[in-house]
């Protein structure tokens, strides 16, 4: 079987042609079935994605290595639970969203002012210092937004999901869903507002 | 940016509702249509409210298009420590049993599904999808139900008839299981991308 090495394109293309690689149902029903190899080859073609949302929700790229190990962990022990009613993406991205919910929840709390010292994620060397400055402004601003309005912020705006697909991911109404990302939105905008 | 809400909601009201602008439209489309790039209508054009709104996502919507876009990878050994603490959770009780001169062999009944899926998969324009094998009781035999999926154009009347054959013939050469039955259900047909 052709595992896909790091590919974060949409989770649930169809079987391309002549290649050995198989689509998520058919891997998602084998490992259903205990073939061990056909999970880590759907381990492997959503991690990039499922990392991503981790270090962004989290704030931190190492709490988002053990959240995305644990989260795979669970979902190869619950894999036998998917029935099929939604993409197996968006059964990933809650499984990986409810691991992250429970290490935030443990997670001590940070006072307000130690937040925007964290280091920064490294940046790419061709920005400009303004830009990289305003990117290290607005992830600072990111950590300080409560856990919910983070999540469903990053959901609908780095991974550009849909209302109804974050309901689903979060387990909040639609319209809870919307409220928390206005709320997110304007309370980055105001603090974003000196970088205009 | 996916935009795929209706848009009722953007003079949706009442408790419960959205959360809303002064001018009682839903601020989270009206933040969605400005960062869509959509012109202001004509409420946008003269409300205070809404204009506000469309000023603060233009002026996040380049950074927040920058994070979307950074490229984030993650540290190579993730899924590799997952596939160790996978496996040494395998449970061993999943097995069946072959005949041989010196007493029952035990083979794991996921790793005999994976040879026969190999085997399907092999085939032109074949894929296997479910592969379930159970043990004829108290015998040394198998019974077999595999699920297929087929490339559009494939011969659907001859899938079932070269399957079994296929599965038959490794069940007793690949894995030394003589199958006794094989149920076969062609349950998708793909196209070439």
């Amino acid at each position: 079987m052709a595992a896909a090495h790091g590919v974060a394109e949409p989770l649930d293309a169809p079987v391309p042609s002549g290649g050995g690689e198989l689509d998520d149902l058919t891997l998602v029903v084998r490992a259903q079935e205990g073939d061990v190899r056909a999970f880590e080859a759907l381990a492997r073609r959503h991690q990039a994605v499922l990392y991503r949302l981790a270090v962004r929700v989290m704030g931190d790229h190492a709490e988002a290595e053990d959240a995305l190990q644990e989260a795979l962990l669970d979902a190869w022990r619950r894999v036998d639970r998917f029935r099929g009613d939604s993409a197996f993406s968006t059964w990933m991205y809650r499984v990986v969203t409810n691991r992250c919910v429970a290490m935030l929840r443990k997670r001590r709390p940070v006072p307000v002012a130690a937040v925007d010292e964290r280091i920064p994620a490294p940046d790419s060397p061709e920005r400009t210092a303004e830009a990289d400055a305003s990117m290290v402004a607005l992830g600072g601003a990111l950590r300080g937004l409560p856990d919910d309005l983070r999540i469903c912020w990053v959901l609908r705006e780095t991974e550009g999901l849909g209302y109804t697909e974050i309901a689903h991911i979060t387990g909040a109404s639609e319209d809870a869903v919307r409220g928390r990302i206005h709320r997110a939105r304007t309370r980055l905008a105001e603090v974003m507002r000196p970088w205009r | 940016m996916a935009l795929n809400d209706s848009r009722d909601f953007l003079d949706a009201a009442g408790p419960g509702g959205p959360d809303l602008l002064a001018c009682g439209r839903a601020a989270a489309l009206v933040w969605d249509r400005a960062e869509a790039g959509t012109p202001p209508d004509e409420h946008e054009r003269d409300c205070p409210h809404c204009r506000a709104a469309h000023a603060d996502a233009g002026r996040l919507g380049a950074l927040v298009h920058r994070m979307a876009a950074e490229e984030i990878e993650p540290p190579p050994s993730v899924v590799d420590a997952v596939m160790t603490a996978v496996m040494s959770e395998l449970s061993p009780h999943e097995v069946l049993l072959l005949e041989s001169p010196h007493g029952p062999n035990r083979l794991g009944r996921p790793a005999a599904a994976a040879v026969l899926r190999g085997v399907v998969d092999r085939m032109d324009g074949l894929r296997a999808r479910s592969c379930r094998i159970e043990q004829v009781p108290e015998r040394f035999e198998a019974d077999v139900a595999i699920s297929v999926t087929a490339r559009f154009g494939v011969d659907l009347a001859s899938v079932t008839a070269r399957v079994r054959q296929m599965v038959l013939a490794a069940g007793e050469q690949a894995l030394g299981v003589p199958v006794r039955r094989v149920d076969i259900d062609v349950v998708d047909v793909w196209g070439e991308a």
